[in-house]
């Protein structure tokens, strides 16, 4: 289980980011982050995956605290999916097979070769294996860095914005593609999101951020139109369409 | 090409009398220009060239910014401020360091004008990775201080030019020029434990470049330790540039050409680029060096502008070709 208690962070002494979050998430299961911009999702998802240091507060997963790790143990715990994936003029071979970088030092041994090959073929990437990963498409792209991520073997996968730059289809595709990781693997997947509709067929938990912590968590049922107006001061309301549920946050324009 | 380079020279010896003299069984003379003039400099080449182009390759990497050279740290300015100090105002007067013993006779240190540059060089380091490590060694950071102190050190040099003699002015000038005829097997062995050690620590860092080209975020998340890799890489490149710069004089553009040549056509893992780059700075030094010999009519023309001159078409074809294919 993934816990997270009293985190809080600041860029400046004075102006807090983070004021003590709480939070817990379960194996195999989706959370998901949801706020405006600046609620401080992105930092509090850095500071999971260590490239940030909280002024207090820590992050457990089964008892373990996070923040107290080593990196090389930390990498084999927690992976990171970032909003802007940049790659180098690799293969995606090599791509992935960075992942895998805390393990080795300089040449990869057999068990790191076929972990890499594994996650290939999991993820329907071996036959472009030997492409620059330069010449691939958004949606390709995107899944060449969860198995890079992958290839870390984690129990943790954070994702920041995974669908932000996506056509609708492969924002389908990637979304697919995480909860099946989260439920086949048991991997405890954690994901910041913008779309609300996307977050509720995405996500099993979702915590809503405010002011730098959590204001509202829950299942499905916290999207309630006065969680959304106090979250993101608009009017929205909960459509039920025989059982589909999404949200319409568009009323305001159509009423005009 | 070292052969070829060795063959090569103002005293038109031919292949035979080269490889008598290789043998040490041609005249005192032809024996004299082969091992104490040609092989130390043929050497440097091969060292100098790899060190200045595995140092721009990591530069490249390190600070995410292909334009960026060993000399982005303001290396090279300072250097040339260095010797300019020695030259000008301590009258070091020294461009060489050991070929030309005439330059003993006056009883000054010969190594003093390298010296000056390679502690000016390793000042003007200091400074700026000691002020980039306040902000992490962001790489946009790190860039612009280097162009700051680079213009510093510029700056300064002019200055001292404007009070110098003709005669120091020329001497400072021709230091400025670059000029593998400065080497000898010392300072080979010098710049040879510099770059050694440089090119077999970026190896052995070198999976963690790779995870730093997606970057420093999933650098992290990957274990990578990515303030620390960036200082130390930097300090080692700009380093092996200072040492080799200070024997040498200013060799430009090795450094940035070679490593886009070899990313062009192999890619950017690094374990294969920094060999390849190494390879390709010698080949490209040597090729200079030897061009440099033959066509300045007795004295060799300055190394840096045949570098320039040899590898800026061959980038600019590399640039505008197709991607690579694989």
């Amino acid at each position: 289980m993934l816990e997270i208690k009293g985190l809080s962070f600041a860029y400046e002494t004075d102006k807090p980011v983070l004021r003590g979050v709480d939070l817990s998430l379960c194996d195999g299961h989706v959370g998901i982050l949801l706020g405006r911009n600046g609620a401080g999702k992105s930092t509090l998802l850095k500071i999971i995956t260590g490239v940030l240091k909280p002024s207090a507060g820590s992050v457990l997963f089964d008892g373990q605290d996070l923040l107290a790790m080593s990196r090389r143990e930390r990498a084999a715990l927690v992976a990171y999916v970032p909003q802007q994936i940049e790659f180098g003029d690799l293969t995606v071979f090599q791509t992935v097979l960075a992942g895998r970088v805390s393990y080795y030092s300089i040449k990869p041994s057999r068990s790191d070769l076929d972990v890499v090959e594994r996650v290939l073929s999991e993820t329907d990437l071996s036959s472009v294996s030997c492409r620059n990963v330069q010449e691939l498409s958004g949606g390709e792209r995107q899944k060449v860095a969860i198995a890079r991520a992958l290839a870390q073997e984690p129990k943790v996968l954070v994702f920041d914005e995974p669908t932000g730059n996506l056509d609708i289809a492969n924002e389908l595709l990637i979304i697919r593609e995480a909860r099946k990781i989260a439920h086949d693997k048991n991997i405890t997947v954690f994901s910041s999101i913008h779309d609300l509709n996307q977050a509720m067929i995405f996500g099993d938990r979702f915590f809503f951020m405010k002011d730098g912590s959590i204001r509202y968590s829950g299942d499905d049922q916290v999207f309630l139109p006065e969680v959304i107006r106090d979250i993101y001061g608009v009017e929205a309301a909960l459509v039920n369409d025989h059982g589909d549920k999404f949200i319409n946050y568009y009323k305001e324009f159509r009423n005009d | 090409m070292a052969a070829v380079c060795l063959f090569v020279g103002s005293s038109h010896m031919s292949v035979s009398e080269c490889i008598r003299a290789l043998l040490n069984k041609s005249t005192a003379a032809n024996n004299r220009i082969i091992w104490k003039i040609r092989m130390p400099r043929v050497i440097a080449a091969i060292i100098a060239g790899a060190g200045l182009s595995v140092s721009g390759l990591i530069m490249q990497t390190n600070l995410n910014n292909s334009m960026a050279s060993p000399s982005t740290l303001g290396v090279s300015n300072a250097a040339v401020f260095g010797a300019n100090l020695s030259i000008i105002a301590f009258a070091g007067g020294f461009l060489d360091t050991g070929n030309h013993l005439a330059n003993f006779d006056v009883g000054a240190n010969p190594y003093s004008t390298s010296l000056m540059a390679f502690v000016f060089s390793v000042a003007s380091i200091l400074m700026i990775l000691g002020l980039c490590g306040t902000r992490s060694f962001s790489p946009n950071i790190v860039v612009l201080a280097g162009i700051a102190m680079g213009s510093v050190w510029t700056a300064a040099t002019t200055i001292l030019q404007f009070y110098a003699t003709d005669v120091g002015l020329s001497a400072a000038v021709v230091w400025n020029f670059g000029d593998l005829g400065r080497a000898t097997y010392r300072t080979d062995l010098i710049m040879l434990l510099a770059v050694g050690a440089g090119i077999v620590f970026f190896l052995f860092m070198s999976r963690r470049y790779d995870a730093l080209l997606s970057g420093d975020a999933v650098a992290i998340s990957v274990g990578v330790n990515v303030k620390a890799l960036r200082f130390v890489s930097m300090l080692l490149a700009s380093m092996i540039t200072a040492v080799c710069v200070s024997f040498l004089g200013i060799i430009g553009f090795v450094g940035i050409i070679c490593p886009h040549i070899v990313k062009k056509i192999f890619g950017q893992e690094h374990f294969w680029s920094i060999s390849a780059s190494a390879l390709c700075g010698s080949l490209l030094l040597l090729i200079a060096d030897t061009l440099s010999r033959s066509m300045g009519n007795g004295s060799a023309l300055p190394v840096g502008a045949i570098t320039s001159m040899l590898g800026a078409p061959f980038f600019i074809a590399i640039i505008f070709s197709k991607g690579r294919r694989r």
